[in-house]
């Protein structure tokens, strides 16, 4: 489908009224990670819609939402200050000037961000894993550099048939397959790469997801059919 | 206008401190905005545990992302609730997605609780809208407001509006443009 400026516009509007689904929502997507323009007519509709949501009803969430995101932000160190990966090297260069910034705080983030080359270390990659005949992705893809994971979350993905498991590998661009394990279904799958890994990935973009005997292939290569081809996009 | 203005300036200031990874803002942000998150999810999703689920999602995501917030996605608020929105759609998808039967949407609505759409949204959308919406014809204006707060499907709007899918379709698409119009205006 060509991206023209009437259907761009139209699709953004849909897109994030909600009422743009399935393969169409997911192609969409796939436009804004790819142009600035799709994005901007997004963010248009995004600041629009956006007042909508600021007129209804406050209604006071229970505790326990907070004390979840506290679990999951910071697992180990409740009430203290861990050494996270972004409070390192790549997180502080991202805002150099800082005192600067915190004296004018109604300055546009975004000029200060443009004002840096992009950090190579802080590229995300995304995607999604579809099949062909449904409407939601099997799995929705992110990785981010700085945290050096990669997440699959299912979305529409079903459990394997029995006996079976799926295993999850990246595709280099020269080759064999590298397994990156198991994939339980129904929850998010988180892997941690190294550096070996990353580099493949960030080269070749690519994934794929074969289907393997309970605890994955026995010989380290795919040996069940592949079932799915992903590529991911730079966000 | 006033005191939108200070707010406006203090959630940006609290979603800088965020972007340095300052936990105390990322609390304080939480208590002034959670509030508001969580009843537009609710609204949305008019399911509570799945309005919670939403809410602790979109804030572990801004706690990643405040550094990717600038001023052209909008009021810092609208992006929030933008991000919470996103994400409650996602999983009414998901649940969707799994319920195998006619346990629809629709019917949880209509238990008498409320209408689809209740008076006071429709007003506070057009007041929002500067005006906008008024310009709408009626059928346009519900159906996007339909799914902008409820997250109704193209189905569910065709059976909540007595309406052929195809023509729903319509009213949400010519609805949208002539919204854009007008806001450019």
């Amino acid at each position: 489908m060509k991206k023209t400026p009437e259907r761009i516009e139209a699709l953004a509007a849909e897109y994030v009224l909600g009422s743009l689904r399935g393969h169409a929502r997911r192609r969409f997507e796939r436009w804004m990670m790819e142009s600035v323009r799709v994005r901007q007519e997004v963010w248009f509709w995004e600041e629009k819609l956006g007042h909508l949501g600021s007129r209804i009803e406050e209604e006071i969430p229970p505790a326990s939402v907070w004390s979840g995101i506290e679990r999951r932000l910071w697992p180990q160190n409740r009430g203290t200050e861990p050494a996270t990966a972004a409070n390192d090297g790549a997180g502080r260069w991202l805002w150099p000037g800082w005192s600067l910034v915190a004296t004018a705080a109604t300055l546009v983030l975004a000029v200060i961000l443009l004002q840096q080359p992009a950090p190579r270390d802080d590229q995300r990659l995304s995607g999604a894993i579809v099949q062909a005949e449904m409407t939601d992705p099997l799995w929705l893809v992110s990785e981010s550099a700085l945290e050096r994971q990669l997440k699959l979350r299912p979305v529409a993905a079903t459990a394997a048939e029995q006996g079976k498991d799926y295993e999850l590998w990246i595709v280099p661009e020269n080759g064999q397959p590298v397994s990156l394990g198991v994939m339980p279904v129904g929850e998010t799958y988180q892997v941690t790469l190294d550096d070996k890994t990353r580099a493949l990935l960030s080269s070749s973009r690519t994934l794929a997801i074969s289907l393997e005997p309970v605890g994955g292939s026995p010989t380290g290569a795919p040996t069940g059919p592949i079932l799915h081809v992903a590529r991911l996009y730079e966000l | 206008m006033m005191a939108v203005d200070v707010e406006h300036d203090e959630l940006m200031g609290l979603l800088i401190a965020v972007a340095r990874e300052d936990r105390a803002a990322f609390q304080r942000l939480y208590e002034k905005v959670s509030g508001r998150m969580f009843g537009l999810c609710l609204k949305l999703a008019s399911q509570r545990d799945l309005a919670e689920e939403a809410v602790q999602d979109a804030f572990v995501q801004i706690w990643h992302n405040a550094g990717e917030y600038h001023n052209e996605r909008g009021a810092p608020l609208s992006w929030m609730l933008t991000i919470a929105r996103y994400r409650t759609l996602d999983l009414m998808r998901v649940r969707k997605a799994k319920q195998t039967s006619g346990d629809s949407h629709l019917e949880h609505m209509e238990d008498g609780r409320e209408g689809p759409l209740d008076v006071s949204l429709r007003s506070a959308g057009a007041a929002e809208l500067t005006g906008c919406l008024e310009e709408l014809s009626e059928p346009q204006r519900d159906s996007i407001l339909l799914s902008y707060y409820r997250g109704f499907t193209h189905d569910e709007l065709s059976e909540a509006l007595s309406s052929p899918v195809g023509t729903v379709k319509s009213w949400i698409r010519r609805g949208l443009m002539a919204l854009k119009r007008c806001l450019e205006r």
